[in-house]
């Protein structure tokens, strides 16, 4: 039942547990540090364990581009957002003192057991051995066949956004 | 022809690009209104000539049948009525005017492919495309006291949203690991040979939370009342109305994914209904505010429409598309009021109210119908749907929700007679008359006419929701 750790599948294993466990390590971080720029550190390295499930999931493609994208530039984006407006630490600091986180972590463990039972006992399908190669050619392949519409309502999605942060940072700018 | 399927998308596609073109150019709004009204005029035109259309695009992700076409109709018929009631957007900076006729008509472009998506993906870019307009239009608002209280809204709205998407992905995720596919019409049968099957009923309850959050129902409604108040009068009557039409066709379409009967997702109906009835009619009666009210009224509405989709069969869903249409020419009657009370796009409390009938007769006589409707006083539509309703329900066999239910129109009625009482019985005392413009003035005849005659007449409405509904069993 259990694959020595030294087989290929036993070396799988643990490297697909050192990922998850970096994600969870990385939310950690980003959740529970009180300075601001150490979230988003945990962010990164959140994002760098996520990059590697994609890797485990076959798909070297879109891993790479979450570690461009994702590790790259969102998180050094905020890192100069947070380096410019240079927020108070004082301020920053949370209080974990009112009733309702009192009652949210009971709560929140509840709902995360209730889920995790669920993976457990779920009928899930058996994973597919291999859909594709997970190439740029088989992603370009579906994006522009079977995802064309969702490929094309995403670059409105992202027109609306550029265009309502212009508008926005505009105004603003005026008032002051 | 292939392309009649798409027509009303497209023209709106064609009426944003405009408009687009025209906020690049310095546009104080006028040209960009007139291209609104014109698409969203078009839209309905085509919505309707396109009616009886069915048919699938985009590789099977994309299902135009009379149940999506319905939905499409009333949200372009929303829209224009919105738009041609916002006569100045007078809550709106001027320069970024056009940008919000541009956000607006993506929104309801956004609404409209998602009543048409059978497909898990496409309707969740769908879902995103006219929940991201919705989030950039909360904050547009002219910043008149310098409170910035419209960020405080567009913040609390946009975390709220996230969190509802983020539960509502974790449920399609549950949903393609069960099933392998993301095609609703390969899913439904699949996920009804489950069963009762725990994690397909949670990959559901999830994925519907998703549109709780669009429709304001109880746990998913604390975003209402502040962005009700946060937002431009005319931001809030859109929000209020259109987008609740496509929470509600989703709704109906995820519902049908679980097996009938299924127990555990009626109880959460009920559940859901009895809070949302009573936190949102007991939050209403001591409001000042009459955004504020409106919105907790709302939270309340949505308690009413779930009652349909409890009894999981087509009569009980075409009530509640039946219920959702009646809600949406009834509120956007009642903002109609608001948008034009408001001089300078304030907001409005329930006492600037007082005296309209002497300062607005046509107005006050908008709103005394809209909240008798809203009331459920008969012969208006809030009477038949909440009546058509609770004897649904009834023969369900969910007697205590009903009697919750009848209890909850009672405590209802209170605080919209209030509102009437101020308008009829109060004296003008210093507030000065309003001239309502010609546009407005149809706008409100003809939502006066829709409320009496929905709600004298429903047989045939109810009989076209049932056609569409059965469509999609």
């Amino acid at each position: 039942m259990n694959p020595s750790l030294f087989s290929p599948e036993g070396l799988a294993e643990v490297i697909f547990l050192i990922l998850i466990g970096t994600t969870i390590l990385g939310a950690s971080i980003a959740t529970l540090s009180k300075r601001l720029i150490r979230s988003v550190i945990g962010l990164a390295i959140c994002f760098l364990g996520v990059g590697g499930l994609y890797y485990f999931l076959n798909s070297p493609f879109v891993a790479m581009m979450q570690l461009l994208i994702y590790v790259g530039a969102v998180c050094i984006t905020m890192t100069f957002a947070i380096m410019l407006a240079e927020p108070d630490d004082e301020k920053a600091s949370r209080k974990y003192k009112s009733v309702s986180t009192w009652a949210a972590a009971p709560l929140g463990g509840l709902i995360a057991y209730g889920l995790s039972r669920l993976a457990i006992q779920g009928q899930w399908l058996a994973p597919a051995e291999k859909i594709n190669s997970g190439s740029v050619k088989d992603l370009g392949m579906s994006l522009l066949n079977e995802y064309s519409m969702v490929f094309e309502l995403i670059s409105i999605v992202l027109l609306v956004s550029i265009i309502g942060s212009l508008a926005l940072a505009r105004v603003g700018r005026r008032k002051q | 022809m292939k392309l009649m399927l798409f027509a009303p998308e497209l023209f709106m596609l064609l009426g944003s690009l405009l408009i687009f073109f025209f906020s690049l150019a310095n546009d104080d709004g006028k040209k960009s209104r007139s291209v609104a009204i014109a698409t969203s005029i078009g839209a309905i035109i085509l919505c309707f000539i396109c009616l009886n259309k069915s048919g699938l695009l985009f590789f099977k992700a994309y299902q135009i049948d009379l149940f999506s076409q319905l939905f499409k109709l009333t949200i372009a018929i929303g829209t224009a009525a919105v738009i041609l009631f916002s006569r100045d957007l007078k809550g709106i900076q001027e320069k970024i005017r056009p940008e919000y006729y541009l956000f607006l008509i993506l929104s309801s472009l956004g609404l409209m492919m998602l009543v048409s998506s059978v497909e898990l993906i496409s309707l969740f870019i769908a879902l995103e495309l006219s929940s991201f307009c919705l989030y950039l239009l909360v904050p547009m608002r002219d910043d008149q006291q310098g409170l910035r209280t419209q960020m405080e809204s567009a913040i609390k709205y946009i975390f709220y949203g996230v969190i509802a998407t983020g539960i509502m992905l974790f449920g399609m995720s549950y949903l393609f690991g069960l099933t392998g596919t993301t095609y609703l019409n390969e899913l439904i049968p699949k996920l009804h040979t489950l069963g009762s099957e725990p994690a397909a009923i949670a990959g559901i309850a999830m994925v519907l939370c998703g549109f709780f959050f669009k429709l304001a129902v109880f746990p998913f409604h604390f975003w209402v009342p502040d962005v009700y108040q946060g937002a431009s009068n005319e931001t809030t009557a859109f929000i209020a109305s259109v987008p609740k039409l496509g929470a509600v066709a989703m709704l109906i379409r995820i519902t049908t994914l679980a097996a009938p009967q299924s127990e555990a997702l009626v109880t959460m109906f009920v559940v859901l209904a009895v809070c949302s009835m009573f936190y949102g009619n007991l939050s209403a009666l001591v409001q000042k505010d009459i955004k504020r009210m409106l919105g907790f009224s709302g939270i309340a509405h949505a308690g009413f429409i779930l009652l349909g989709l409890l009894t999981m069969k087509d009569t009980g869903y075409a009530t509640s598309i039946y219920y959702i249409f009646g809600y949406l020419v009834m509120n956007l009657a009642c903002f109609l009021v608001i948008c034009s009370v408001s001089s300078k796009g304030e907001n409005v409390t329930i006492n600037d109210l007082s005296g309209l009938h002497k300062r607005a007769p046509l107005l006050a006589l908008t709103m005394a119908i809209g909240m008798f409707a809203l009331a459920g006083i008969p012969p208006f539509v809030g009477f038949m749907g909440k009546f058509m309703l609770l004897t649904g329900a009834l023969q369900d066999g969910q007697l205590t929700l009903v009697i919750l239910a009848a209890l909850n129109t009672a405590i209802a009625i209170y605080y919209y007679l209030s509102v009437v009482k101020v308008t009829y019985c109060n004296s003008p005392d210093g507030h000065e008359d309003i001239t309502v413009p010609l546009m407005t003035k149809t706008v409100s005849i003809g939502l006066i006419l829709a409320i009496i005659l929905m709600g004298v007449m429903p047989s045939k409405i109810l009989a076209i929701a049932t056609t569409a509904v059965q469509g999609i069993l």
